[in-house]
């Protein structure tokens, strides 16, 4: 199970977090922003990298840390997905993060959907949330 | 100095840290007295030289005493080791045992003394070498001469007495060097240099054998730790002789070795420390060996496989400063890797281990205040004595050299325990991880990463803030705040907040305090409500002018200092503090805007200001203003006529203010701006805080068209006023009627009269009076003025009285005039200020489109004498100029004068072959689409190829009751060639039946040779003519002749003449003329047919130059 998911804008202002450990949310935002700017990095145009695929919305690990293991996801619309997951978990592999990521994307895509969602605020659905704890599990 | 020596456990010694060298001993140079020693010194000393060899130069005194030579062991089978490395091994060979050693002396081939310089030589050489006594240091002399030396082979003295002097100092050939102190000195050196350098790498070739042929001798059992020692001194070695690769190989076959060595509590800190060195030196050959990733990798195997070997447990701090110390000692090696062009990444940069390193001293840190806060007094005696002359890197003082298997003294021990948690205790943590963190957060700006920067800001400010250093920490939680803001962590800012709230209010920051509290009240803000409220009686409490409670979770002692410092802080009378608050999220939020974009200058400009008030007590303020930037003066308005319940607000309350004023009239066409929003908290007899809000920006939104879905609380929408900060002041309407009066389409190049008509229609009577005229695009086609005869400046100021009644007109004029046809606009502005109570300056603007047209187009033709078009002119020969003037304006032209002028300066000089010009068609009037005709004669004087300017045709015209104007078209001429002949025929414009008439053809030579020609009169049936048929004509240069007939007609009408046949007499080819030349000249020149009127009636009268021939007329 991943420990943490962060939605962040285009602008890099965080749309939604969730914790599995509500205490520690505060660490893991910093965790989120540190993992920033390696995906500002990988999304700067002037930075080409020959292996890198536009099409492809998995950015992969960011960073590997003593105690997490942080990945990322950037739409189409740059909006960035970041999950973190334990570094003692090994049960989680590449396809399954990509496929949280996917869900993730869809459960977002169908929050902006929503008129009544002004694009660019925080999210604050409930339903949402629950959608994103049971992904988070799941995995 | 025993806090120094406690670090040194972790601490490397420098004589790890330095790049190994081989020491290479000097003697016998007298640096202080000779100047040629001196300069000899230097040249080697001197190491910034670019191939400079890998060797250290040090200075030898002759009674110099080497390191004493430890008896040579044959057998290690009693030996017991008692530690791995010893303390002065390395600084032994680096510094102390030379691998070369020179000596210098002063000595030519040639000099006199030779014999008793050579025994003093090798007396030196014996000294040095009984000095070095069991060393296998290469002794080498060179000898400074002051001769230049001969080319090998050739000096035959120089050869006998090297060898000679080899033989006494019982040196071989190879040893022996001469270093002739001349021009060359530094070229000479440096191969010097390689030569010792060379030598050196020998040297350490062989200890490096002597050090492995121990390895025979040893066992595993008993000599692990010899094991360890020799591969670390072969590594060593190897480095002295720069072979990074055999070195490396050493150093890690030192690693696997100490890493078989069972660790127990007594030899755990040596074998971390060696552990420590020996993974440092891999680490740094790897970065030079440019195998980054390797070094990465074995850092962190290294690491992985200590992490968890913590010793003592009394003593845990020491390993948190060993891992500590390793990870920045590994960032350090990764940086100098870098700055030598290593490239990093932004996921693998150096950064990344200072940043580990700053953590693992807060976990150093913590450690110490766990285990070290009960120890009070250091122990005596002192248990640490004698920590600088251990022989053994990483032993405890208290038990130098023991054996593992010995059990230690549990009173020592403790003892020495203590001594260790008391130096600890004095150790600045808060130094060392601030410092560490300021390394990290340099090489994270350097890789790109700022919001990991941020963070580690961020701890290094909590780390300041530990340290007691309330100020900095303010500092840099203040400076973080703003890119928190902007990127809408309000988690992470509240924190931020929060903690810089507190380091405010220790250090007696108001105006810090003031603002944070300001921005903690507002909605963003994760902030419980419990402490929003505690920090709002604050904020009242200050600007009240009363301290303000601390954080309940402050110790009573820091509380107590707080209180102290708060005191002074209020002391000035009035307190008055300006904020700014254009990049804070506040709980007081402002807008501003203009109500229109233009403002007329007599209008009232109208600002509505919103402020919303998102906190969640009630806010009251003393005073609303607004400042206006103007290009002449920015002022400030403020909100009158409201009482104070208006300005106060409750929770997530919005208020809309109106102020209005005039426009001042010096501002018209000019931008204003709506500067700043200012509001006033407190009161100015107290405290007042002024909050300036800069005007809003809307960019840092990120859809602002969408805000309209967002539900507002109350009446006013305050998310969807749009702002609009910028207004611009216009001059009034004005009431003028301004009419104009022309006469279109304007004419090229005429003075066209343009009327204005002016009438006032305003209410009152105007004064200051300005007609400007101006033309849109300014040219030199166009011109200006006031009168018809010259061009004036523009803007042209139009003549106009200077005060005008209500509803009086006034008429003027002015000309324009244009030199093409185009089509142009004529800008008329009038200013004038209204004669009212108040003057207000009134423009009006009209605009004249004007079309210009050609009056005329003028075509020239050029004629022969004989009324036919030509293509070319001939020298002296006349020629017609036939002028057409095509009108084609509207208006009907009248034609005052025409002039063709020669142009005399042109070549050809063409000129005029009348006696009197006079114009043809002056005094005519004509309409559009008549054309005129005028026809003069000419003749061009020169030859040319070209047809070039001929002259200038000048038509001096005017409209009827027009102004004369005069247009001047140059006029193209034609080739001119030159023709030796000329040839014109003389004869009555017409004849009479049967009544003689003469001819007479004039043949001129214009050329320098005489021209004979032949001449031939051909017979026609309607003439009987006298004079010569056919004969030969000769022309003198320069003259002419005439040859004449008298022609009796025989038939009445246009009658062919008898033609005159001209040929080139064969002696004239000199003179280029051919014979269709000649019949070209004879078509052009003599006209072909003849009027011949009938008989006259009765007695006919003769022509006079017939009659005056007396010819009988014969009926």
């Amino acid at each position: 199970m991943a420990v943490c998911v962060a939605i962040i804008g285009k602008d890099n202002a965080p749309k939604f977090f969730a914790c599995a450990n509500p205490e520690e949310e505060l660490n893991f935002q910093y965790k989120v922003l540190s993992s920033l700017d390696i995906v500002e990095e990988k999304l700067n145009p002037t930075v080409k990298t020959s292996t890198a695929d536009l099409r492809e919305l998995y950015l992969g690990m960011l960073y590997s840390l003593e105690t997490h293991k942080i990945y990322g996801y950037v739409t189409n619309t740059k909006i960035k997905i970041i999950i973190i997951v334990d570094s003692t978990n090994t049960s989680l592999r590449d396809n399954e993060i990509k496929s949280m990521f996917k869900k993730i994307h869809s459960e977002y895509a169908d929050v902006v959907c929503n008129p009544f969602y002004i694009p660019g605020e925080p999210i604050t659905s409930k339903s949402f949330a629950m959608n994103i704890k049971s992904i988070m599990l799941q995995a | 100095m025993q806090a120094n020596t406690i670090q040194s456990n972790s601490d490397f010694p420098p004589e790890l840290c330095v790049k190994p060298l081989a020491p290479v001993g000097i003697s016998g140079l007298d640096v202080i007295n000779n100047a040629i020693h001196k300069s000899v010194w230097e040249i080697f000393s001197n190491n910034r030289r670019n191939e400079h060899s890998p060797v250290l130069f040090k200075l030898i005194a002759n009674d110099h005493e080497f390191p004493i030579i430890k008896p040579k062991r044959n057998s290690y089978d009693w030996y017991i080791p008692k530690g791995i490395l010893k303390r002065n091994w390395m600084h032994k060979h680096l510094y102390e045992i030379p691998a070369v050693m020179v000596i210098f002396y002063d000595l030519d081939w040639s000099d006199l003394q030779w014999n008793e310089k050579m025994i003093e030589c090798a007396s030196r050489v014996q000294s040095m070498r009984a000095a070095l006594e069991g060393r296998a240091t290469r002794i080498v002399v060179v000898l400074i001469q002051t001769t230049l030396p001969l080319p090998a082979g050739e000096d035959t003295l120089a050869a006998e007495r090297a060898v000679a002097l080899c033989a006494s100092c019982e040196l071989n050939s190879q040893s022996l060097f001469v270093l002739p102190h001349g021009d060359h000195l530094q070229g000479y050196a440096t191969r010097l240099e390689n030569a010792f350098y060379e030598f050196a790498q020998t040297y350490y070739h062989n200890e490096a054998k002597t050090v492995k042929s121990h390895k025979e001798h040893l066992n595993k059992n008993s000599h692990q730790y010899l094991y360890v020692r020799h591969q670390f001194k072969l590594g060593f070695l190897n480095e002295l002789k720069q072979d990074i690769h055999t070195a490396y190989k050493h150093y890690n076959h030192a690693y696997e070795n100490l890493l078989e060595i069972r660790i127990v509590d007594t030899n755990s800190l040596e074998i971390r420390t060696i552990a420590g060195f020996i993974n440092y030196k891999i680490c740094r050959l790897l970065f030079l060996l440019n195998l980054a990733r390797d070094a990465i990798s074995t850092f962190k195997s290294h690491i992985d496989r200590f992490r968890s070997r913590i010793g003592f447990q009394e003593l845990a701090f020491e390993h948190y400063a060993w891992l500590s110390k390793q990870y920045a000692v590994f960032g350090d090696t990764f940086d100098e890797a870098v700055k030598l062009g290593l490239p990093a990444v932004q996921t693998q940069h150096p950064g990344i281990y200072y940043q580990q390193a700053a953590q693992q001293a807060i976990l150093r840190k913590k450690a110490c205040k766990e285990l070290c806060s009960t120890v009070i007094a250091y122990p005596s005696p002192d248990p640490l004595e004698g920590v600088s002359s251990m022989e053994f890197y990483g032993q405890r003082p208290w038990r130098p050299g023991k054996v593992t298997s010995e059990p230690p003294d549990p009173h020592l021990e403790a003892r020495g325990i203590q001594a260790v948690q008391y130096l600890e205790k004095q150790v600045n943590h808060s130094n060392i991880i601030i410092q560490l963190y300021g390394l990290a957060i340099s090489q994270y700006k350097t890789y790109k990463c700022p919001r990991t920067r941020r963070h580690l800001v961020l701890e290094m400010a909590d780390e300041c803030y530990d340290s007691k250093d309330y100020g900095k920490a303010l500092t840099l939680y203040t400076h973080m705040l703003w890119d928190f803001r902007k990127e809408k962590w309000w988690g992470i800012s509240s924190q931020v907040l929060e903690k810089a709230l507190i380091c405010a209010f220790l250090t007696a920051n108001v105006q810090d305090y003031i603002q944070l509290a300001l921005e903690i009240l507002g909605v963003n803000t994760t902030t419980s409500l419990d402490d929003k409220r505690r920090i709002y009686e604050n904020l009242k409490k200050i600007l009240k002018k009363q301290i303000p409670y601390g954080h309940p979770k402050l110790q009573q002692d820091v509380l107590q200092n707080a209180i102290i410092i708060w005191q002074p802080a209020f002391t000035a009378n009035p307190l008055h503090f300006s904020l700014d608050m254009a990049n804070i999220t506040a709980c007081i939020e402002t807008r501003a805007r203009f109500l229109k974009n233009v403002y007329e200058v007599d209008q009232n400009v109208t600002v509505e200001i919103y402020i919303r008030s998102t906190c969640p007590f009630p806010l009251s303020f003393a005073k609303i203003s607004v400042t206006i930037n103007a290009p002449n003066c920015n002022s400030e308005f403020a909100v009158t006529n409201v009482d104070n319940i208006a300005l106060s607000f409750h929770k997530d309350e919005v208020k809309k203010f109106i102020i209005e004023f005039m426009p001042d009239p010096h501002d018209i066409n000019k931008e204003i701006q709506i500067d700043s929003i200012n509001i006033q908290l407190g009161n100015s007899t107290e405290c007042s805080v002024d909050l300036r809000y800069s005007s809003y920006d809307e960019s840092s939104k990120n859809h602002p068209e969408l805000l309209h879905f967002k539900r507002s609380h109350n009446g006013i929408d305050f998310d969807n006023v749009r702002p609009l900060s910028t207004a611009t002041i216009v001059p009034r309407e004005s009431k003028l009627n301004i009419s104009f009066d022309h006469r279109w389409p304007a004419l090229v190049g005429e003075w066209y009269q343009i009327v204005i008509n002016i009438i006032n229609e305003e209410l009152f009577g105007i004064r200051d009076l300005k007609i400007e005229v101006a033309l849109d695009e300014e040219s030199s086609e166009t011109e200006l003025s006031l009168q018809p005869t010259s061009a004036c400046k523009q803007p042209l100021l139009v003549n106009s009285p200077k005060n005008l009644d209500f509803n009086g007109k006034v008429s003027t004029h002015f000309f324009v005039r244009v030199h093409k046809a185009c089509k142009c606009h004529v800008t008329v502005r009038v200013t004038y200020t209204l004669d009212s109570q108040k003057a207000v300056l009134s423009i009006k603007t009209g605009v004249i489109p004007l079309t210009v047209v050609e009056p005329f187009e003028v075509s020239t033709k050029y004629l022969s004498m004989l009324m036919s078009e030509i293509d070319r002119f001939y020298v002296d020969e006349e020629f017609g100029v036939m002028n057409y003037i095509r009108f084609c304006s509207p208006w009907t032209i009248c034609v005052e004068d025409t002039l063709l002028e020669f142009n005399a300066l042109q070549v050809p000089p063409g000129k005029s072959a009348e006696n009197s010009i006079a114009s043809q068609i002056a005094g005519r009037s004509f309409n559009g689409e008549e054309i005129s005709a005028e026809l003069h004669i000419a003749t061009c004087q020169k030859s040319t190829d070209q047809g070039s300017n001929l002259g200038k045709y000048s038509i001096k015209w005017k409209r009827e009751n027009g102004i004369s104007t005069t247009t001047e078209i140059a006029i193209q001429g034609l080739p001119c060639y030159f023709m030796p002949i000329g040839l014109k025929l003389s004869a009555p414009a017409h004849g009479f039946v049967r009544t003689p008439m003469l001819l007479r053809y004039h043949v001129q030579n214009r050329s320098q040779h005489l021209i004979q020609l032949d001449v031939v009169m051909q017979a026609t049936e309607a003439f009987m003519f006298s004079g010569y048929k056919q004969f030969v004509v000769s022309i003198l240069p320069n003259s002419t002749r005439t040859l004449q007939y008298n022609l009796y007609p025989l038939i009445a009408g246009s009658v062919a003449l008898p033609e005159l046949i001209m040929s080139c007499n064969a002696d004239n080819d000199s003179l280029g003329i051919n014979k269709d030349q000649l019949n070209a000249l004879i078509h052009r020149s003599l006209p072909t047919h003849i009027y011949v009127m009938p008989q006259v009636k009765g007695d006919p009268k003769l022509p006079d130059i017939v009659a005056n021939q007396k010819i009988a007329v014969t009926s």
